[in-house]
């Protein structure tokens, strides 16, 4: 186990420092985290997103149309899909920022409550990373991250700053620790955001398109966390249009189209015979004509 | 004219320390209007921006109210029709209520802007947390806003420094009201509302100069 961390934590440091090292590295700790990972194909209790019959509508714009869909513990689902289709939005009703018209959504087996405490604490348990990382700009990057854990869970100071000092440098940024938001990259805001996630220990990642706010030499950097994250078995649902990302890291693609699910399936499947027209259509707009 | 540029100077010489001491009373009306319009002002800009339709009904017809009637009409409610249904203040406490209350519709209005002008995704990234929307507004919203907010707070302050002079016509003894009555009694109007007037403006120049200072020490 703890081979492993020191593993992951030289990796990202070496990610984050020498682009050059992230590969060998990345694959270092793949087989160590499927030593001691659940089997592939291992099905846990409840699945630990769940949405049944998800509905919303702004006005009389009706965004989500009957969504459904689960994800497994340590599962990494994509969702990929045309602007305005409805991708933030079903992220969002993932974690109650937006509430669903109709349908219901669970986290690990419990239905998201409606009781405004309790979907304080159930919010917690859901990281969610935005495109424009949000980072709160009258904080330090310590600060940041240690802002839940001290104000939300109540830990004390001294614990919650040495969680996010290692979570720094997981994200491969502890020499930032004392710089604030606008002293920094956007690849370094955006892994700082993901730390600031992490630093509840969420049940589940929520990613809306981040990285695609960022300069193109700046994207590796956070899509390097990514991958770490999802090598050490963290759920995972990512808004992306990084088709690679989508291709390598996720064991399952979800495409959505106006506010329905067209197709889902392995990403060699979607991407190389997708069934269904929209699909299709998306991919195209997307990629070089050469992969499509 | 020589001769009489001086005895002007000895008179202003004579009349400074009474205008000054009367000074006192005018930053003291200022200050404690501007803490009481603060409070009820964020109180009040709360209300607005809640998701309950009451409270920020309520708030708005109390901001609409509050500055669409003349400051110096709500003096004369507070210090001569409030005591007729039993609420009786000295002249001081009455004068701090109308300034401050009157101060808070605007003071609640520059909050709500302010709040307003944070990025939505500041909330919905603290929210994301878990953090309730009071903790969310408290830890990130509203330290956010001091910046954005001390140049037309600032400005209000500034006019309600110079609004203190209304209570001059409640009889209150700031400013105004002790050169009125130095000119009761010389018959020297001149020198002493310039003096009074050169007053207020090294009170006004000195609090923008506070302000200018505070905003380059946030903006740091
Ligand atoms: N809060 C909102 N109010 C009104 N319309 C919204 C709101 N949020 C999203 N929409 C609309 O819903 C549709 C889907 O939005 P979104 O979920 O952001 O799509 P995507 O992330 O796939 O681009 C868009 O047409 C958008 O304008
Ligand atoms: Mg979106």
């Amino acid at each position: 186990m703890s081979a492993m961390i020191i593993n992951a934590r030289t990796s990202n440091n070496h990610g984050m420092v020498a682009g050059t090292s992230v590969i060998s590295h990345a694959v270092n700790v793949n087989t160590n985290y499927l030593s001691q990972a659940p089997q592939p194909g291992s099905r846990p209790e409840a699945p630990m997103v769940e949405l049944k019959g998800v509905c919303k509508r702004f006005g009389s714009l009706q965004v989500l149309k009957n969504i459904s869909l689960s994800v497994d513990k340590g599962e990494v689902v994509s969702i990929i899909g045309p602007s305005g289709s409805g991708k933030s939005t079903l992220l969002r009703c993932v974690n109650y920022l937006e509430k669903p018209d109709s349908g219901t959504v669970s986290i690990a087996g419990n239905p998201v409550p409606e009781d405004e405490s309790a979907l304080n604490s159930a919010r917690a348990r859901v990281g969610m990373v935005f495109q424009h990382f949000n980072l709160f700009p009258h904080m330090t990057a310590l600060e940041n991250i240690m802002e839940g854990p001290v104000q939300v869970k109540r830990i004390p100071k001294s614990e919650a700053k040495e969680i996010a000092l290692s979570l720094l440098s997981k994200v491969g940024l502890s020499d930032k620790a004392g710089a604030y938001p606008r002293q920094l990259s956007g690849g370094q805001k955006q892994r700082v955001a993901i730390a600031r996630a992490l630093a509840m220990q969420p049940d589940v990642m929520l990613f809306d398109k981040a990285t695609s706010a960022l300069d193109p030499e700046l994207i590796g950097e956070v899509l390097q966390v990514m991958r770490d994250l999802a090598a050490e078995g963290m759920t995972m649902l990512v808004v992306t249009h990084e088709i690679g990302f989508a291709r390598e890291v996720s064991d399952r693609i979800v495409v959505l189209a106006g506010g329905q699910i067209a197709e889902e399936g392995r990403p060699e499947d979607i991407l190389s015979a997708p069934l269904n027209q929209r699909t299709r259509e998306f991919l195209a707009k997307i990629l070089p004509p050469t992969r499509v | 004219m020589k001769e009489s540029m001086v005895s002007a100077a000895v008179f202003i010489q004579n009349i400074l320390p009474t205008l000054l001491r009367a000074s006192g009373v005018t930053v003291k009306l200022t200050a404690f209007s501007i803490i009481l319009g603060i409070a009820i002002g964020t109180a009040v800009a709360l209300m607005r921006i809640s998701r309950s339709k009451v409270l920020s009904g309520v708030a708005t017809a109390y901001v609409t109210v509050l500055r669409g009637t003349p400051l110096m009409v709500q003096i004369l409610i507070v210090y001569f029709a409030l005591p007729q249904i039993g609420l009786r203040m000295d002249k001081f406490s009455s004068a701090v209520i109308a300034l401050g209350i009157n101060a808070s519709a605007y003071i609640a209005e520059i909050i709500r802007a302010a709040i307003e002008s944070i990025d939505p995704g500041q909330m919905e990234a603290a929210r994301s947390l878990g953090m309730s929307y009071g903790l969310a507004m408290r830890r990130i919203i509203i330290p956010q806003t001091y910046r954005r907010l001390l140049p037309p707070l600032g400005n209000e302050f500034i006019a309600l420094l110079k609004d203190t002079s209304l209570i001059a016509f409640i009889g209150g003894e700031e400013l105004t009201r002790a050169g009125q009555h130095i000119i009761s009694a010389t018959f020297r109007p001149w020198p002493v509302y310039i003096t009074v007037a050169a007053i207020y403006l090294c009170m006004t120049a000195l609090f923008s100069f506070v302000v200018q200072f505070g905003e380059r020490k946030l903006l740091q």
